[in-house]
This record gives C-alpha cells, structure tokens and sequence, in this order.
C-alpha cells in the first residue's frame, strides 16, 4: 500500500519549495543526521557489537561460535562471563550486551529432525525465521505463526515471546513442545512438559538467563495458502469493529497512523485461490512518504492531518495469495526503536485511545504507525501472554528520533491498563515491578538460581530485570 | 508549474538520457539484477556460509532496499567511498545497515571480503 505517484511526486516537490522559502533545510538536516557511533574497536581493540536499531552495544572480550552441542557445553563452563548468547541482534532491549562472551548459535542452525505424522520438527536454535521457512516446506509443514519480521533467530525468538497475530493463534513458544536446554555448568537438559518439566515452565521464556536452548521441538501444521488483504478504514471505525474483525479474519492485525485518523487492515485468510505473489515492497514508500510530511509538516499537525488524510484516502487495497510463510512476514529496512505492551485483551483499544491523543498531542515528530495484534494465552511462567487473552500494542521511533521522551509517556499508559512488557523491546520495569505481573514470577526465579547460582548469564540488565530492581 | 508539468519535464529528461546511452549495453533490469542476486554465492566455502546466514537476507532480497549482491552500478556509489569507510559503516551500521550486518561471527577480515563478494569486485 503507497501513496499514488502523483502524490508522491507533490510530497517531493512541496518538500524541496519549502526547504527553500522557509528556511527548512536546517530542520532537514538536523532531522536526517545519523546517530552518534560508538567507535568500531575499543582500546583494546576488541570489535564492536550492537543491536539492530543501534542503541544496545558492547566490546565483548569473547565472540564464540560452537559447531555442536558438546562443544558449546564445554565452552559454558570456562569462557569469561557474562555468556550472552545472541541470535540477530533483534532486541531493542540491552539483553546482548557483554563484556564478556559474546556466543552466537549460528552454526547450529536447520532441522534436526522432524516427524510427517505429528507435523512436528526438531530445530536447532541458531536457525534464522526466514531460513525455517524454506526448510520447513521441505518437509510439508510451516510455523503457526510467525512474527511481522523473520530476521530474528528461533532462539532468540522463542527466548523473547516473539508473537504474530489471530485469535486463537499464541505465541511461538507456546508452540515448543520440547527443548534443550545446555546450563552455566555444562550439563544437556532435556525439557518438556514430562521431563524437567518445571524448567520446561520457567526458561522457554527466558531471555537465555537460564541457560542456553540449543534445539527445539516444534508443533507445526501442513501447508496453507492464504489470502492477504491490506485495506485502509477510519481508525475509529476499525477501533470500533476491532472484536467482529478479529473474529471474521483468521489473522487480522492493524497499524494505526497518527495525525491522519486513519488504519490499515492486514487480514490473512485461508484460501484456495489461484496463486498471486505480493508484488514491491510498497510498505517502505508509505512510511517514507510519512516521514517526509513529518519533516515539512510536524510543527503544524492540523494541517499534516489534512494533507496526510488527504493523500492517503486514495491508496488502493493490497492483495496477495501465497503460501501462508511467504505473506506473514515483512521487510522491514527502515530502522526503528520499539516499545510493545501486551495488555488484557478488554483494554487494548481504550489503551490505543489514549496513545494516540498522547502522540497527536505532544509528539509531532511520530511518523511510525501504531501496531495492533492479538494473541492467545499460554502457560509459560514469563510468557506476557500467562494465563490471559492479550492485545499488543507497539509504538516505533525512527532509529534517528530521541524515542526516549515518546516511550517515557506512553508507558504509565500501557501500565496502567496492566500491560506487561515485551522482553525483547523498550521499557523501564525491574524485578519488583514484574514480580508483580507474573504469577509464577517467584518460582520462576527459584528455577534460574538453581541453574546459574553464579550469574553467568546475567549481564547488567538482566541482573535488573531478575535480582537487582 | 503544475504536477503535470512537472511529470512532462521528468519524461522528456529521461528520454534525452536513453538516448545519450545508446550504443552502449543495456543496462540490466531490476529484475535480471534481483535474479542474478537471488543465484550468487561466494566461491569460498567459509564465505559462503557466513552469507548465507546474515546478508542474504538482505543483499539479494529487492524488498530489503539494501544494495544487491552483484549490482555493480548500486556498488559503485558505496565503494567510492573508499573501503575503509565503507568497513567502518559495515562495523558500526548506517542508514538501513544494521552494525555487523547481523554477521556476529564476522571479523574485519571477513566483511572486507564478503563487500568485495557482492560489489562483484572480481568481475569488475
């Protein structure tokens, strides 16, 4: 879904005439400036890592890469701390940071096993989302459901509660029905709900604070070929038809614009159509277009609404009809920092409300969508979704915008509608607050102490998240 | 000057810049470019698999609007540049690059070689 090219070409040509009869070029320049860089070695010379967006980053003394099993639990045990594993560096928060080992699972990567009848596979934790795809075909079968973006790894994945959407659709943990688990002193657990079951319950959410899961068990299901529709609606009225629309499509999601009022609809329905391959990317060119009318436009949001709304009205539907693997997950090249809540179901709409009256009021410089997705409950012990219908809520900041003063307002919001954070994206809770999220939070943290009595997991910020906070 | 204008203006310049280009091979398609993208691999097998797990994602996927693998002319811009400032990029991320191109088992070593890989430096 874009913008028409005529209007595209307006947006060009009213940006460039107001840069240069109203003296926009230094705004422009200030807003288009790349932020500051740590240096790519430090002192010691040792390499630079950092996460996807930018803002998580450290000068690890060790970078590991085990080619097995047996060599990773030999590594665990005598390699400097803290051992934070890393997938693709996916997380905005500082979960990977470490100055002491840096353990990437890439080589242990694609399926290990897997069973036709059960339409079950076994996979090794380092593969990457949008490898699994194609590997997944290979044998008849494709995830549940998959995350809006397939860079990630399945480790780092499940370690997060990474979700999709659908009522009826949880998790991609939920999905495990087995793991293996390598702990701080080198031992192999196998963990499912007969073995280990309690560390079954406690470390498949569990930000590798564990330990490390080094293959997984997945229920998955036979090929489907969906129908995906992206069409435009009035924000209120989708806001309003949210529970029907949900209960009509068998994935639906939304992204709410700010300073438009207006929503874009993503369903995905099961379909025997003929096939039709989703064309361009077009998703870049909207967010672009929108960025551009933030630039010209941000310091007067009664007339960026205007235009905006105007522009968009006439953006034509979107359909494509594939296999469901190859239409669930986006490209996504625009780089971006990411607060998401998932709340009790009932709020997740009076929460948006009150966002989006929070960004259209004090945040002119917001030209990301909100974005809005359903998930069904599980039982993992750290799961955001334990035990409750959820609805996601997730605010972006370009990866050059301070998302700092944004996120700070729109937490108490999110809070208190009784959100429980993502683990893997922006937010300010510590041990107290999130023992008071999580039910099973207590026995939970018995189960890591008793896995890692040392911490060499813990990095700074886990130590936050699990003892310190 | 009217949008219309404007459109006349950009078609009547693109035209006189076809015309310059004759005699000259055409230039490649965006779809011979992503095809040819989509069927490259390194010929050194270490190369290869670091690759295949991190900038094959984006580098021979058009939709990532990141330089393809193989386009020489999207290269060209990005190696004027100079190498080190284009391994200081690949190291510390710009733009839609995320630092380490999500490469975390990569040395220096290995993103000179894979940019030289896929700005089809060989070729060149």
């Amino acid at each position: 879904m874009t913008f028409s090219r005529r209007a595209a070409i307006g947006l060009g040509v009213g940006a460039a005439g107001a840069a240069v009869v109203g003296g926009m070029a230094v705004r422009q320049r200030s807003l288009d400036r790349e932020p500051p860089s740590p240096a790519a070695t430090d002192a010691g010379g040792r390499v630079l890592w950092r996460n996807w967006s930018g803002i998580a980053s450290s000068y690890p003394a060790a970078r590991a890469a085990p080619e097995s099993e047996a060599a990773l639990a030999e590594l665990i045990r005598t390699t400097p701390a803290p051992v934070r594993p890393v997938g693709a560096g996916h997380s905005f928060t500082a979960l990977v940071p470490t100055s002491g080992t840096l353990l990437s699972l890439d080589a242990l990567h694609g399926l290990a096993d897997h069973d036709a009848a059960a339409h079950q596979a076994t996979v090794w934790a380092g593969t990457r989302l949008g490898d699994l795809g194609p590997a997944l075909v290979a044998v008849g079968q494709e995830m549940l459901s998959l995350p809006d973006i397939n860079k990630q790894s399945l480790g780092g994945a499940i370690g997060t509660g990474t979700h999709g959407t659908g009522t009826g659709y949880q998790a991609i943990h939920a999905n495990v029905k087995a793991f293996r688990l390598v702990t701080a002193r080198g031992d192999i657990l196998e963990c499912s709900p007969e073995r280990n079951p309690e560390v079954f319950a406690a470390a498949r959410v569990g930000v590798s604070a564990f330990g490390v899961i080094t293959q997984v068990t997945l229920q998955n299901r036979a090929l489907t070929r969906v129908h995906k529709r992206v069409f435009l609606e009035p924000l209120e009225q989708v806001a309003a038809e949210w529970p029907a629309l949900s209960n009509a499509h068998d994935k639906v999601e939304f992204f709410a614009f700010p300073f438009s009022g207006l929503a874009a609809v993503v369903a995905t329905d099961r379909t025997e159509s003929p096939l039709k391959p989703r064309g361009p990317d077009q998703d870049t060119d909207t967010l672009l277009s929108l960025k551009r009318l933030r630039d010209l436009l941000g310091p007067l949001p009664g007339l960026r609404r205007r235009i905006t709304h105007a522009l968009m009205a006439d953006m034509p539907p979107e359909e494509s009809v594939d296999d469901s693997w190859k239409l669930l997950s986006n490209e996504r090249p625009v780089r971006f920092n990411e607060m998401e809540f998932h709340l009790p179901r009932e709020s997740q709409m009076a929460a948006m409300r009150e966002v989006m009256r929070e960004i259209e009021r004090n945040h002119n410089d917001v030209f990301f969508p909100l974005e809005l997705r359903s998930i069904a409950p599980d039982d993992a012990w750290l799961s955001p979704f334990y035990g409750r219908e959820s609805g996601s809520l997730a605010i972006h900041a370009y990866y050059k915008d301070d998302y700092r003063r944004l996120f700070g307002a729109v937490e108490p919001i999110l809070r208190r509608h009784g959100g429980r954070p993502h683990w893997g994206k922006l937010h300010s809770l510590k041990a107290r607050d999130l023992a008071a999220l999580y039910p099973r939070w207590k026995d939970a943290m018995d189960v890591r102490r008793t896995l890692d009595p040392d911490g060499r997991f813990l990095n700074a910020h886990l130590r936050e998240l699990f003892i310190d906070g | 000057m009217r949008v219309d204008d404007l459109h006349r203006l950009f078609t009547a310049g693109a035209l006189i810049a076809l015309l310059a280009a004759c005699g000259g091979p055409p230039p490649p398609s965006p779809a011979q470019i992503a095809a040819r993208a989509a069927a490259l691999r390194p010929g050194d097998a270490h190369l290869a698999e670091l690759y295949e797990r991190s900038c094959r994602a984006c580098h021979a996927e058009p939709r990532a609007n990141a330089p393809l693998a193989g386009d020489r002319a999207a290269w060209k811009a990005r190696l004027a540049k100079g190498k080190p400032a284009l391994l200081q990029s690949v190291l510390t991320g710009f733009n839609g690059m995320p630092a380490g191109g999500q490469c975390f088992t990569c040395t220096p070593h290995d993103y000179e070689a894979l940019i030289g890989f896929m700005a089809d430096e060989e070729a060149r």
